[in-house]
């Protein structure tokens, strides 16, 4: 049993009933089963899956004002992954196509708590492709997507109807071949419905959330503007101040799905642009020496896996998708 | 030693070098700690920079005052100086004057008990204060056992253990160096600044620059055992006596579009918490300035060169940055003007008239740093709170005097330059 309160469901203190819960098995089916169809179809397209490290000198700089976690690595201070985006442009050093399933830790701040959308400690399908551009990576997107779903629900129509969720929901998706809308006209459309985006952030909470709810299959936002995400996003040549990335927005008020971008590569692109973020360039060594000896140029994206299984499964919280759901500030096993 | 000597020429400093080698160029390392740093017109051991023309200024009320018979007909009485209110937002942040507390960093003066009790007195106050950048790097955050007097954790509990609802708030610096420190989201995500975050009393300010040195990083004096520990994070050099180390931070390095991207990825990181930037007297400022406000910051601090309490090469005070009325200069002289409400200045600030000039020549507020320090070294429990007291009074009279009632409403035309008029 779950308690509702005013901002959403919360998990139950108790473990043992949250795994014993028939939603969660369902959940945790499902989630199983998006994964198997992704092994196989990236195995199909020629991907070797890497296993990503959990601690390192240094990882994704984050955002949103979550809080990388700091370890002591033997008189050094490392950090536990909070994306493997630095490992996965590295390791096309060995291969030119990998993927991973990626546990990350963030310590979101303590309002994401009651978002239903944010976990302190999630996964991460990482994908990379060398010399893709982002046309090429978002159609690797759709065609992974549209394959997740399509095999989950022909397997485990059960588990759609212990969950009630009509699968009815992804005919669109399935039609494949998404929308693109720019981050500047999703700006002019939220504005047009009275809400105050910022043009050089990120969507918000709020905003992602409305776009979401009026979409009846999921799209792709892109283009956003350079304050807005990490350095290692490439900025657009033909267009300074707006980068070659995006993002995957699931209907039905689900939100985002997946983060992606063409990757900055070249050496002083990046030390400019880590300066532009507010890095110390002096962390991020080891990267960089990999960088001044040359990396390829690369696309790539993260799904984020519990919250792609919360919109399959149809979840109220993100949380549900989680055997062991960790939330801001809420000090949980 | 030879009888050499050389009537007119600086002999003894070029002897102290002699002597000394690098180490004579800083301030005596021994005095780190005790001396509050930072230029004055005719500060001691050379350590005075040129005349100040803010001092120079006169305030000049007008005989004819439209303002106070506004007042007049508002109250239904002749207004008096008591009928000035001082209260004005900061930042985003409201304040009981146009006045904050000045970030004070990990210095050893600030440290300690000084820090807590400049963090009490200014809750009380209801004004805002800044928390310096390398607090936490330095002295850690304070949920880990670090002394909490020192630790960023224990000022902030201080501070709002005596703020009253609806004024103040804490801006919290973070410096290139201090990002891998984690400065804000440690803050951002930690359940002792979630009143503040909530009650939109929480800023965080990019600290690009400070007045004492400008182009330089922070500096402190270290004993060889500390600088062993921060070896692998700043620069160390070992130029004093009984194995004192110079430790220093690298400043950063900025572009017209590293600042705004950097003001825009805060806004974007921290959409709940106003954005602050604290700039060093450069000879762009007005430009720096201007690139801040318009990539979305809600203050900028413009640090002249008197400012700082820290620790500098004697050449900087005496010779590098901007004087304060320099930049107020430059500003005003924007085709925009300064920009309204977003403008905070320090620079030897303490007492009403240097304050209501600088409000007069576009700034919303000013800092305490050295004034506030020495307050509580004076008197730990109320010494900052009567500082501030007399700071207001005075300000009350001055800007009564030209007519006006409140901060926000004076102007270019309420200050006189006598060298202008030459």
């Amino acid at each position: 049993m779950t308690v509702q309160t005013a901002q959403g469901p919360t998990p139950p203190a108790d473990p043992g009933r949250h795994l014993a819960s028939p939603t969660t098995r369902s959940a945790l089916r499902i989630q199983h089963h998006l994964l198997g169809a992704a092994r196989e179809f990236l195995r199909g397209e020629g991907f070797t899956e890497l296993l990503p490290p959990v601690i390192g000198p240094v990882t994704d700089p984050g955002a949103r004002g979550s809080k990388q976690v700091d370890i002591d690595f033997y008189g050094h201070r490392y950090k536990l992954m909070t994306s493997a985006i630095l490992y996965k442009q590295a390791s096309l050093l060995a291969f030119d196509k990998i993927f991973c399933v990626a546990p990350n830790v963030r310590l979101e701040p303590l309002e994401t708590a009651g978002t239903n959308r944010h976990l302190v400690e999630f996964h991460q399908l990482d994908v990379e492709v060398a010399g893709a551009s982002r046309e090429q990576i978002t159609a690797l997107v759709e065609q992974l997507v549209v394959h997740m779903v399509r095999s989950t629900v022909a397997a485990l129509p059960a588990e759609f109807e212990e969950l009630g969720r009509d699968t009815d929901a992804f005919h669109g998706l399935l039609q494949g071949a998404f929308e693109r809308v720019r981050h500047s006209d999703a700006v002019l459309d939220l504005r047009a419905a009275g809400h105050d985006q910022n043009p050089d952030a990120e969507l918000d909470w709020e905003g992602e959330a409305l776009l979401s709810a009026k979409a009846g299959r999921p799209f792709f936002v892109t283009d956003y503007p350079k304050g807005s995400r990490g350095f290692y996003d490439r900025e657009c040549p033909g267009e300074p101040g707006l980068l070659r990335n995006f993002d995957l927005i699931a209907p039905e008020g689900y939100g985002e799905l997946c983060s992606g971008s063409e990757r900055t590569n070249e050496y002083a692109d990046i030390i400019t642009r880590m300066r532009e973020t507010g890095e110390n360039p002096q962390k991020y060594r080891w990267y960089l020496d990999l960088v001044r000896e040359g990396i390829p140029a690369s696309a790539g994206f993260g799904i984020g896996v519990e919250r792609l299984t919360r919109y399959v499964a149809g979840l109220d919280a993100v949380w549900q998708a989680s055997a062991y759901p960790k939330l801001a500030g809420v000090v949980s096993p | 030693m030879s009888d050499l000597a050389a009537p007119g020429f600086p002999e003894e400093a070029v002897r102290l070098r002699a002597r000394t080698g690098a180490a004579a160029a800083f301030p005596p390392a021994g005095d780190y700690g005790q001396v509050l740093f930072g230029a004055g017109p005719d500060g001691p051991d050379g350590l005075g920079g040129p005349p100040d023309r803010l001092d120079a200024l006169r305030l000049t009320p007008p005989v004819f005052m439209e303002q106070r018979l506004a007042k007049l007909i508002d109250l239904g009485r002749e207004p008096t100086y008591q009928d000035v209110d001082l209260s004005t937002t900061i930042g985003g942040l409201r304040s009981t004057a146009p006045v904050y507390v000045s970030a004070l960093g990990s210095t050893r003066a600030a440290g300690g008990d000084l820090g807590l009790a400049l963090s009490r007195q200014a809750g009380a106050l209801g004004i805002p204060m800044v928390i310096g950048e390398n607090v936490v790097p330095v002295n850690g955050y304070g949920r880990l056992g670090e002394a909490a007097g020192r630790s960023l954790l224990g000022r902030l509990t201080a501070y709002t253990e005596r703020l009253a609802d609806g004024v103040g708030g804490v801006a919290v610096q973070q410096s290139t160096e201090d990002a891998d420190a984690e400065v804000w989201n440690l803050v951002h995500s930690d359940p002792a600044a979630r009143p503040l975050l909530d009650s939109g009393r929480l800023a965080f300010e990019l600290k690009v620059g400070q007045g004492a040195k400008p182009g330089l990083g922070g500096m402190t004096v270290l004993d060889a055992a500390a600088a062993a520990r921060v070896a692998d994070r700043y620069g160390l050099d070992p130029l004093f006596e009984g194995q004192r180390v110079l430790r220093s931070s690298s400043p950063g390095t900025f572009t017209e579009e590293i600042l705004r991207q950097q003001v825009r990825l805060m806004r974007n990181n921290f959409p709940r918490v106003r954005i602050w930037v604290k700039l060093h007297p450069g000879r762009d400022v007005a430009a720096a300035v201007r690139t801040a406000v318009e990539a979305g910051a809600d203050a900028v601090t413009v640090d002249g060169a008197e400012g700082g309490t820290g620790w500098a090469p004697a050449a900087f005070p005496r010779h590098v940055g901007l004087p304060l009325a320099e930049c107020l200069r430059r500003l005003g002289a924007l085709p925009s003007g300064p920009p309204p409400g977003r403008l905070l200045v320090s620079g030897r600030m303490w007492e009403g008239s240097r304050a209501v000039k600088s409000l007069a020549l576009g700034a919303t507020a000013v800092g305490l740093g050295r004034a506030a320090l020495l307050a509580v070294a004076e008197d730990p429990q109320d010494g900052l709170v009567r500082l501030v007291e007399c700071l207001g009074t005075e300000m009350r009279l001055l800007i009564s005097s030209l007519g006006k009632y409140a901060p926000g409403t004076l102007g270019p035309e309420d200050v006189w330059s006598p060298a202008e008029e030459n």
